[in-house]
């Protein structure tokens, strides 16, 4: 039961994080290789908020989510607009090389060594709950994605900016046609992904208490391949993907603890399964081919 | 005198004076210089092989790192001699037949690239299936469980620990031989009319198709011979650094053969080759290959990831400002230099 | 009843949306066969079925007595189907020449290997597959810009060139998709004469889509008329252009010079 819990809570954070690769690849058709290291870099933001600025975490932690949202935008504009008319695979270059960037400069500017993280009293104490005992932040984790989530929704479905985002998902050129600043919006999809992606990344921060700058990479990827799971471009399938995934790892370790060390392969499996059996995930839709 | 003839004269000039080059250095050159040398084959081995699928084929490959560990355990598994690997396998003791076999390092390496291909063809289903971005994470997916695999099966690759104390069979002769040997082969192929079909299909696929050309069996066919060379390469990289572990072969060696084969050139063997000659030289990889630092879960390229800043930094401006690299799609042949020296052949 | 080629209620539907429905034909060898009708009418997508890009949702493609519906698109080229595209599909980046050498890559007999090691045998089926590239492109009047890149060719050329394409690629049955699209009425005049000898040199069967009236019925031996997909006439040019449901599907004229 515990570990059901635990696999909701380590679900949320892929969910979360695969959002941002959802939304971004339904527009742009683009993996942003460079999303996963947005935990990182929102997770160093968050340690110097709170330790050399001395803000409360209930101003830092959103404040670096909104920083971070802004940094995805920065990210887009340097690395993916240029290239917005050019071969798909230029696109995919550049975007690893900007994830490769990103965690090197992180090494060159913070230094390899992992950093501990300031974790707030409110999140490290211990409840009861159910006859268990559980962190409250594992608790608080879903909770707030779900929050998180709901006030995505409302964007995309209740929002003039969110219509325009689901038709540049729908037909990219059509929407480009109409007059719709493309820019602008493909600017908010960065903006609303990179900041869930930084919330996502403070609370791992505050589970695993330890930041380098590789961190965001592993989590990055199963974050994608919740997305996939999910079915790429649909955010409602990106969370469910993202619980899926992370309650199926969790359970697997916790089930046969031998297979304790293939923990990370368990995610790529389900990739290469997923991507041979139904490739448009659990809530895609087929896709058709124009000759 | 023919041109094909003035060309062939020309390829067998070069390769005697590389010949001569790798004998003196052999003779007379310091270790760093050697390791350079030997560095920079094996980066054009890799090079190649991988810009035939990257390159040639328009695919994004993220996994060749997969096959080079696949075949450098492979080759290093069957090098050892049993009292060897009875003495590295302290935790748990490798399977039979792996505990006594043992064989020469020739056909270690061509066991290393059959491995690699076998893998390659077992995992081609789900690779080829789909395109795009979904085989670029898929490949690279597949790097990782290896790397996953080679870490926690310990009787079969002594996990963590990796495999030390390998015999440095890698000579300048071996590693070069490959490397030469590697170039003809594939510019071959790629110059015959299996080349044109993968360059067709990385043109348009479609068309390709109704041409009479089988993406699925002109992909595979690609994937396996890079898979193979990697292969190789990984053995040679084995007996080179005489110590492999699963922390060596991650995706950052991948990334710095897509460094490599973008600022070649996408598309162009030599450009590949040139690339590959001047990354190894940097020093770069050198180091990288030589001494991975481990701490804990961070592998530490050498410098404090300055150096790997400017790579990055390359990458990307080529990538923005210079798409097509050194080369672009166009090759190095001894028709074009002719021409660029302007000397008369008589036809 | 033709064993050669013949369509049996071809149908295709996409989701809810009947692209194609009943489409039957049976063609002999050696005849022009036009297929006309207003955009969007289903035309490509009965291309398409035959050469195996869409699987029909109803219906047979029967070629030489075997039922090929649904195979892949290169297994039917090598079956002697052979297609050009409505938005030309060339190799760009690649030379004209090689554009045209792809096309005989599925009849080569050597396996890659001797490729690789620059076997005499692979050099040999080099040459001849150069050689008789080249016939092709003097036959469709390119051989003079063999070494361009496809890509820069003019307009026209290039639509010259994706019929050579198709043509090395050895078919007994051609499909056109539109060969005329965007030429002249001097251009078109010429292509009518050059599919003519074309069918007559190379002893082909020629199946074409194309919205040009002038050049369909002044080219054609038979022709077929589809409207959202559905097959409103069928007969020789003459009574094509007498057809009251033709004329009001088009309410257009035929193209004047």
């Amino acid at each position: 039961m515990q570990q059901i819990i635990n696999g909701i809570s380590l679900g949320s954070l892929y969910a979360l994080v695969a959002i941002g690769y959802t939304m971004v690849y339904g527009i742009l058709r683009l993996i942003n290789f460079a999303h996963g290291d947005l935990l990182m870099v929102a997770a160093y933001a968050a340690i110097y908020a709170v330790t050399l600025l001395s803000l409360p975490w209930q101003i830092s932690f959103p404040l670096v989510m909104v920083l971070t949202g802004l940094f995805g935008v920065l990210l887009d504009r340097v690395a993916y607009k240029p290239l917005r008319d050019a071969p798909r695979i230029s696109l995919l270059i550049s975007a690893i090389g900007a994830s490769f960037l990103l965690e090197n400069l992180a090494i060159v500017l913070i230094g390899g060594v992992p950093k501990g993280f300031p974790r707030p009293e409110a999140f490290a104490t211990v409840i009861d709950l159910w006859g268990l005992r559980i962190q409250v932040l594992t608790v608080y984790t879903p909770i707030l994605t779900l929050v998180l989530l709901m006030g995505l929704l409302y964007i995309v479905h209740r929002t003039k900016v969110g219509k325009a985002m689901r038709a540049a998902s729908k037909d990219f050129e059509t929407t480009r046609l109409m007059g719709i600043n493309l820019d602008r919006i493909i600017a908010v999809t960065f903006f609303l992904g990179s900041s869930l992606a930084a919330a996502g990344g403070i609370m791992w921060a505050m589970k695993y208490p330890q930041v380098n700058p590789f961190m965001g990479v592993i989590p990055g990827l199963k974050a994608f391949i919740a997305a996939v799971l999910g079915g790429i471009g649909n955010i409602v399938g990106a969370v469910v993907g993202g619980f899926v995934l992370g309650l199926g790892e969790i359970l697997i370790v916790a089930l046969f603890p031998q297979m304790a060390q293939y923990r990370d392969a368990f995610a790529f499996t389900v990739l290469i399964l997923v991507l041979l059996f139904r490739p448009t995930g659990i809530m895609g839709e087929p896709m058709t081919d124009k000759t | 005198m023919e041109t094909s003839t003035r060309n062939t004269l020309c390829t067998i000039v070069l390769l005697a004076v590389l010949a001569v080059v790798l004998y003196i250095f052999e003779k007379h050159g310091t270790e760093y210089q050697i390791r350079i040398l030997n560095n920079m084959a094996i980066f054009i081995t890799l090079a190649v092989s991988y810009n035939l699928v990257n390159g040639f084929c328009g695919i994004l490959h993220l996994g060749p790192n997969a096959f080079i560990t696949i075949g450098a355990y492979t080759s290093a598994l069957l090098t050892m001699s049993p009292a060897e690997k009875q003495l590295s396998f302290i935790i748990e003791p490798l399977i039979w037949p792996l505990s006594v076999i043992q064989v020469p390092f020739a056909v270690s390496l061509i066991a290393a690239g059959v491995t690699a291909t076998i893998f390659a063809f077992l995992i081609s289903f789900p690779v080829f299936r789909v395109r795009g971005d979904y085989l670029a994470i898929v490949t690279l997916g597949f790097g990782e469980v290896i790397r996953v695999l080679c870490n926690a099966m310990q009787s079969l690759t002594n996990g963590p620990l990796g495999l030390k104390g390998l015999t440095p069979y890698t000579t300048l002769w071996w590693s070069w031989g490959v490397a030469v040997f590697t170039v003809m082969v594939i510019t071959k192929l790629v110059n015959s009319s299996y080349g044109r079909a993968m360059k067709a299909i990385r043109e348009d696929e479609t068309a390709a198709k109704a041409m009479g050309v089988d993406p699925f069996r002109h992909l595979l066919l690609a994937f396996l011979i890079s898979a193979f060379f990697s292969g190789v390469a990984g053995g040679l990289l084995a007996h080179l650094i005489t110590t492999i572990s699963p922390t060596l072969f991650t995706f950052f060696l991948t990334f710095n053969l897509l460094i490599i084969i973008v600022v070649g050139g996408l598309g162009s063997t030599s450009g590949a080759v040139i690339a590959a000659a001047l990354f190894a030289w940097g020093g770069e990889a050198l180091r990288v290959v030589e001494s991975p630092m481990n701490l804990g879960f961070v592998t530490l390229p050498g410098i404090p990831g300055m150096r790997m800043v400017l790579f990055s930094i390359i990458l990307m401006v080529v990538i923005l400002f210079a798409r097509r690299g050194i080369m672009g799609r166009s090759e190095l042949s001894w028709n074009r230099v002719f021409a660029a020296l302007r000397l008369q052949t008589k036809a | 009843m033709s064993d050669f080629f013949r369509l049996d209620n071809l149908g295709m539907q996409f989701g809810g949306l009947t692209a194609v429905k009943d489409f039957s034909i049976a063609i002999d060898p050696g005849e022009l066969v036009g297929l006309i009708g207003p955009n969007g009418a289903g035309k490509t997508t009965v291309f398409n079925m035959i050469t195996g890009f869409l699987t029909p949702t109803f219906g047979k493609v029967l070629w030489q007595g075997r039922d090929i519906t649904g195979w892949p698109p290169h297994t039917i080229t090598a079956q002697g189907i052979a297609r050009t595209f409505q938005n030309i599909r060339l190799f760009a980046d690649m030379t004209v020449l090689e554009n045209v050498m792809v096309s005989f890559h599925h009849t080569l007999r050597s396996r890659f290997w001797k490729a690789m090691l620059g076997l005499p045998s692979h050099k040999r089926e080099e040459r001849r597959i150069e050689t008789e590239a080249r016939d092709f492109l003097e036959e469709l009047h390119l051989g003079h810009l063999a070494d361009e890149k496809a890509g820069s060719l003019p307009y026209g050329q290039q639509r010259r060139l994706e019929i050579a394409r198709a043509l090395a690629a050895r078919p007994k049955l051609l499909l056109l998709d539109e060969p005329a699209a965007g030429m002249n009425p001097q251009e078109t005049m010429e292509l009518a004469r050059l599919v003519r000898e074309i069918r007559d040199r190379h002893r082909l069967t020629i199946f074409l889509i194309e919205h040009d009236m002038k050049f369909v019925m002044g080219l054609c031996e038979r022709i077929k008329v589809l409207d959202y997909g559905i097959t409103i006439a069928e007969g020789t040019p003459a009574e094509i252009q007498r057809h009251p449901d033709v004329i009001k599907a088009y309410l257009g004229e035929p193209k004047h010079a």
